[in-house]
């Protein structure tokens, strides 16, 4: 089939959308398919360019193509016969985020009517699609209160799932990830001083915002903290965090509400080890399952290190629920098979 | 610098302007340039190009980017503060092929406000640009003769030259090309008829879409001339090797399209492989590169003179290496490589 995967682009910037669409047309080829990357340019400053750009989409067409995917707004607009949605997420400053100091539009009339164009253009367009597939439940609760649409939950894989490798349970808790204040990996190292067991924490990742990076540091030098506390600050390769994952006793997967259920998560359940996250992580709850594929916690210090001692305690149970991890990726589809065989349907 | 690269396709279908955007893409990052390349699919069916040409004036990359090359029609909708716009063609149908059989667009009021408004829009456009160029002679002409505009010609260059390479004159003439009819290889099989050597033919290429009977209709005329023992017809994809070997081996080649734009990327390689290039006088943008007698022969697109030109070579086989020779300084002399297109458009 010729299919058209749709994202919206910032020139010169790439994120985790762009790797998903990239990681989609070259699993489509493998799969014996012809795919074209369609990236429209996106801008939402001032808020009036938002509304053009929907327009554009509109107005253009999609010749000689047999489907077309969409991903993000408002590339998801560009009509098509024969269009499946995977969405990874809507406009949030409209839906979610309004009301939040996250909010973007303006809180006046102009923004107020801006807001309700995007809403009625999502109820109008998006039930176009023959099916609407979103990344995560968080997506499809959204969808269903705020636009009324029904949605299948189809979970992104990662590109390769076979590099990922289970090693000895270690004596660490990895936590990889770009270092921002919503990943909270200051709060983990926060957690540490309260630990009974001489388990010990490695955080690894590009720093992002600079005063998580500084109170790591600080946390990590203190007496006592030196072996607890490992701070690896900068870009990590692939066989890096292959083999750090391998090497670990779990891992730490702590965001603040995030949407999806985290690359992070799905990387530890390849490498066969727990995950710990918080109540509030949002999506991780897809496939943390708590006691069962790792620690549920609420986001204290105590509760953290309370967590990270069970694993250290008690290394069985904490291969068991690594196990476990991978089993329920497993269970839940989470594979390239699947997402073709369905975005092809 | 950072640079954007903005084009439109046809979804699914490589042409020349897919050529240009990859090879100057590549070149500007040899360069060290920061690239970032927007393909936009459009549909060229009537009555749909005006909504997209709105889309393109809606679509903001204003912000990014320190230079926007505009490439294919209608990418040079496209606002930017530095616009620069490598002009490859119009769309056609409301220019110079309105009149024609081609035209595609109904001749009734709504048809010509239709065309009106395409050309309104790219006046438009391309009086944003900081600079104009085309890619030949004949679209710099257009360009004059229906929107007003001065550009400067820039000749798009092979992207890698280099792997081309002479072993020697063959007993073969070259047709490599996408197998459509308009590209004539029809008019190579008439006139090897006219031969009084034994020189040999390969045909090759992938067919268009849809050109199956006309690829039928070659293999059957092979067979009704008697030619089978002299005609290869390889018509499928050809891989880059195999087809720099074609190059590399042949005696010369042949190029005949019927009065395209630009001199096409076969006759680059041909004098990128030392060898001389047969044309027609018909065949639009070849004649500014091949001189008659110096790079190659230009001929009317008659089977006996195309013929006789065919000899010449197989008799000459010293004639024919000193005209591949002279290809190589005709591209040089009138400035197809990428020094020259990058101090243009980057100027």
């Amino acid at each position: 089939m010729k299919i058209a995967v749709l994202n919206n682009c910032v020139p010169f910037l790439r994120g985790g959308a762009e790797h998903l669409a990239d990681a989609l047309a070259a699993k489509l080829a493998e799969y014996g398919h012809q795919p074209l990357l369609v990236r429209v340019p996106f801008r939402w400053e001032p808020p009036q360019k938002i509304i053009d750009h929907m327009l554009a989409c509109r107005l253009l067409r999609l010749p000689n193509v047999d489907r077309a995917i969409a991903l993000k707004f408002p590339a998801f607009y560009v009509p098509h016969p024969n269009k499946v949605f995977w969405l990874l997420h809507q406009f949030r400053q409209a839906y979610d985020l309004w009301g939040t100091r996250f909010q973007g539009l303006p809180d006046t009339a102009d923004g107020r009517a801006i807001r309700d164009v995007i809403v009625q253009a999502d109820n109008s367009y998006l039930p176009e699609a023959r099916k609407i597939y979103t990344n995560s439940r968080v997506t499809s609760d959204r969808l269903k209160k705020f636009n009324g649409l029904d949605s299948e939950v189809l979970y992104p894989p990662l590109l390769s799932h076979s590099q990922y490798l289970c090693g000895e349970y270690g004596d660490y808790i990895f936590c990889p990830g770009r270092i921002n204040a919503t990943k909270r990996q200051r709060l983990l190292a926060e957690s540490m001083q309260f630990c009974r067991t001489p388990v010990a924490l490695l955080v690894a990742g590009k720093t992002e915002t600079a005063g998580d990076a500084e109170a790591i540091q600080a946390l990590a030098g203190r007496s006592g903290m030196e072996k607890r506390i490992r701070f690896i600050d900068r870009f990590i390769a692939e066989s890096e965090k292959v083999e750090w994952f391998s090497q670990s006793l779990g891992c730490a997967y702590i965001p603040y509400d995030e949407d999806s259920y985290g690359y992070v998560t799905l990387e530890s359940y390849l490498s066969r080890k727990p995950v710990i996250t918080c109540t509030d992580s949002g999506g991780t709850d897809a496939l943390v399952k708590d006691g069962v594929t790792g620690h549920r916690v609420a986001p204290e210090p105590r509760a953290l290190a309370a967590a990270m001692d069970q694993l250290y305690a008690d290394k069985q149970k904490a291969r068991n629920m690594g196990e476990a991890g991978y089993a329920l990726v497993q269970s839940l589809r989470i594979n390239w098979d699947n997402v073709v065989e369905k975005l092809t349907r | 610098m950072k640079i954007l690269i903005a084009t439109s396709v046809t979804p699914f279908v490589e042409g020349g302007a897919t050529y240009i955007v990859d090879s100057l893409s590549q070149h500007l990052q040899a360069r060290s340039h920061e690239v970032e390349v927007l393909r936009f699919p459009v549909s060229e069916k009537y009555p749909e190009l005006l909504d997209q040409l709105l889309a393109f004036r809606l679509l903001d990359l204003t912000q990014h980017g320190d230079r926007l090359i505009a490439i294919r029609t209608p990418a040079h909708l496209l606002k930017h503060p530095h616009k620069v716009v490598w002009f490859i063609h119009h769309y056609r149908c409301a220019y110079d092929l309105w009149g024609t059989k081609y035209q595609g667009i109904p001749d009734t009021p709504e048809g010509v406000a239709y065309r009106d408004a395409i050309i309104a829009a790219d006046n438009v456009g391309l009086r944003e640009a900081a600079a104009l160029f085309s890619n030949s002679t004949v679209v710099r002409d257009r360009l004059k003769k229906f929107n007003g505009l001065d550009a400067e010609v820039l000749y798009p260059p092979l992207s890698d030259p280099q792997r081309f390479h002479s072993e020697g004159t063959g007993d073969y003439l070259l047709y490599f090309a996408r197998i459509t009819h308009h590209k004539r290889q029809w008019l190579a099989v008439e006139s090897l008829r006219y031969t009084d050597t034994p020189v040999r033919l390969v045909i090759a290429g992938c067919p268009d879409p849809g050109e199956e009977p006309y690829v039928d209709d070659l293999r059957r005329a092979i067979e009704k001339y008697g030619l089978s023992r002299r005609v290869t017809l390889i018509s499928e994809w050809v891989h880059e090797a195999e087809k720099v070997d074609l190059f590399a081996r042949c005696l010369g080649v042949l190029y005949f399209p019927f009065d395209e734009d630009s001199y096409g990327y076969a006759s680059l390689e041909a004098h990128a492989s030392r060898k001389p290039v047969l044309t027609t006088t018909d065949s639009g943008g070849t004649v500014e590169l091949v001189v008659n007698g110096r790079n190659g022969f230009v001929t009317p697109a008659d089977p006996e003179l195309i013929g006789h030109a065919m000899d010449q070579l197989y008799q000459d086989q010293d004639l024919a290496r000193r005209m591949g020779e002279a290809g190589a300084e005709r591209v040089d002399e009138i400035g197809i490589h990428w020094d020259r297109v990058m101090a243009r458009l980057l100027a």
